[in-house]
């Protein structure tokens, strides 16, 4: 932990950049990777239903890893609000599929997108290796979880927003340090309650208690979050700010959502939540290359 | 005197990691690493390498190779050879060849007379010689080549080739400058030098003659007469 400092005031922790350790296998700060999204849901806002059948869901999971993908986002609860999920319907869902993934690919990080304990809990039993608590430690128990598993955490930033609701008038003197405070501080409780600092990851989970203008301004400074060390999860895939800012629908939004990668990648962000995994990979390579990380898969333009 | 020598070309894309993560032309690499292995093998004083640039000069025999010009984030820099210069480095550096190295370059605009004298003088250099000379056919050898298609630079290599598959290197010696720069065929200035270190070859051996990406690259070992 002796890479782990307070800096200013109050509880906010920087970490040296280094790797992000998961599933036994280390991650370098100089690697982005794709964080593919398999919903288990009937009602998600992109292609809704498209992984609910958990035969689809596994076919789902053999192409996307064949794409590039490096970790799988699992999630059995929508974001938006809507007819409720219990506990043990989300278990249903969730549980029995990080089982057969677990599996079928016995190294595969698999992430589970959750905001309760419970579900947290009975997915790193299956064999969960970082748990995505979009909804801002509504459960403060979901790091207790992470920290007897020793599993990642995600600490991530929803404003004043309850777990499945919209945005109603968010408003904020200061977005971008909202966000700083907010998963700072999360962070930090995640050390205490014994979560590993190579394991833990901030978001500021854009959209989430956040209007489009709150989003973009995020965006825009996304460099304060990575400059605290810490691995910064950039979830952007397809979402609204993203539908606002160009006038276009969900299945539209494609062109948006890689600029936004693009952008978030050469700030810093290092695991990018996507539903196209593909592109996604093949931007982020392109940036990659820009940075000088990434050697060119053929060049020979003026070298011959 | 020169007691070996050895024919290669000078592209980017021989330098480590340039090409990215596809390594081209491994057969011109091979036949690259073949020729200079078999250079300095022969024991020699010290190695001359003459290669074409902006101008002539004799560059610090310490000097690292290194290309951040044609590839800056592969290589730091500063580059502090010419092109064809850097390339002999990585080649000698590839074979583990550590002893002496002189390194020589001679302009692309230099006549074919000062050509010649050149290599004589490298000759003299010391009681055996052994000389890498670096040298690129035409640029123009397909329609995708870097300078498009033009039809008289395939004899204009062929005539190249012809001259060392023979020995004969007073052809080389007789190549048109005007030609070869229309041509882009860089290699002339550093081929007439050989012909000056070297004007009889009884012995050569020609390892790789292509033309993959429009620029002739010919590898080629001589032994020139005692």
């Amino acid at each position: 932990m002796d890479d782990v400092a307070a800096a200013g005031s109050g509880p906010r922790p920087t970490r040296t950049p280094g790797s992000l350790r998961l599933r036994g296998r280390e991650f370098p700060p100089e690697r982005t990777l794709v964080m593919a999204i398999v919903n288990r849901t009937p009602d998600s806002f992109y292609r809704p239903g498209l992984t609910w059948d958990e035969d689809a869901a596994l076919e789902r999971v053999h192409a996307i890893v064949a794409e590039g993908a490096d970790l799988l986002d699992v999630g059995g609860v929508p974001a938006k609000p809507g007819p409720e999920v219990t506990v043990a319907e989300e278990i249903r869902r969730v549980v029995p599929f990080i089982e057969r993934v677990r599996a079928a690919y016995p190294d595969l990080v698999i992430s589970v997108d959750t905001w309760r304990h419970e579900p947290a809990r009975a997915a790193c039993e299956a064999g969960a290796d970082l748990l995505n608590d979009t909804w801002s430690a509504w459960d403060p128990k979901v790091a207790d979880v992470a920290a007897e598993f020793g599993v990642g955490l995600v600490c991530s930033h929803a404003g004043v927003a309850l777990p499945r609701t919209r945005p109603h008038r968010a408003a904020f003197a200061d977005v971008a340090a909202d966000v700083l405070d907010r998963v700072l501080l999360l962070a930090e409780r995640a050390l205490q309650a014994g979560v590993a600092a190579d394991r833990i990851v901030i978001d500021p989970a854009h959209d989430f208690g956040k209007n489009s203008w709150h989003s973009l301004e995020v965006t825009r400074r996304l460099d304060e979050l990575t400059a605290t060390g810490w691995p910064v999860l950039m979830s952007a895939s397809r979402k609204d700010f993203v539908g606002e800012t160009l006038g276009v629908g969900v299945d539209d939004r494609l062109a948006g959502t890689l600029a936004t990668t693009a952008v978030g990648a050469w700030l810093g962000a290092r695991i990018f939540r996507a539903h196209d995994v593909r592109q996604t990979r093949e931007a982020l390579d392109m940036v990659e290359s820009i940075k000088g990380n990434r050697p060119l898969a053929r060049a020979i333009r003026g070298l011959a | 005197m020169i007691v070996r020598a050895a024919l290669c070309p000078s592209p980017p894309l021989l330098a480590p990691g340039v090409t990215g993560q596809t390594v081209l032309l491994p057969d011109l690499r091979q036949a690259c690493a073949a020729a200079v292995g078999w250079l300095v093998g022969a024991a020699p004083d010290t190695v001359a390498v003459i290669g074409p640039a902006a101008a002539t000069a004799t560059w610090p025999p310490e000097s690292v190779p290194d290309l951040a010009m044609h590839a800056p984030a592969v290589y730091a820099g500063p580059s502090a050879l010419p092109l064809a210069l850097a390339i002999a480095g990585f080649l000698l550096d590839a074979a583990g060849y550590s002893g002496p190295r002189i390194l020589q370059s001679v302009a692309e605009s230099a006549s074919p007379g000062a050509c010649q004298q050149l290599g004589r003088d490298l000759a003299a250099a010391a009681p055996r010689v052994a000389l890498l000379v670096m040298g690129d056919g035409s640029a123009r050898r397909s329609a995708a080549a870097p300078g498009y298609l033009d039809d008289r630079a395939e004899p204009f290599d062929a005539t190249v080739e012809q001259a060392i598959r023979e020995g004969n290197l007073a052809a080389l010696a007789a190549l048109d400058p005007d030609l070869a720069r229309d041509l882009l065929a860089t290699g002339r200035s550093a081929w007439q030098a050989l012909a000056g270190a070297a004007p009889t070859c009884p012995q050569t051996e020609l390892l790789y003659s292509a033309a993959p990406f429009g620029v002739a690259y010919l590898v080629a070992t001589l032994t020139p007469a005692p």
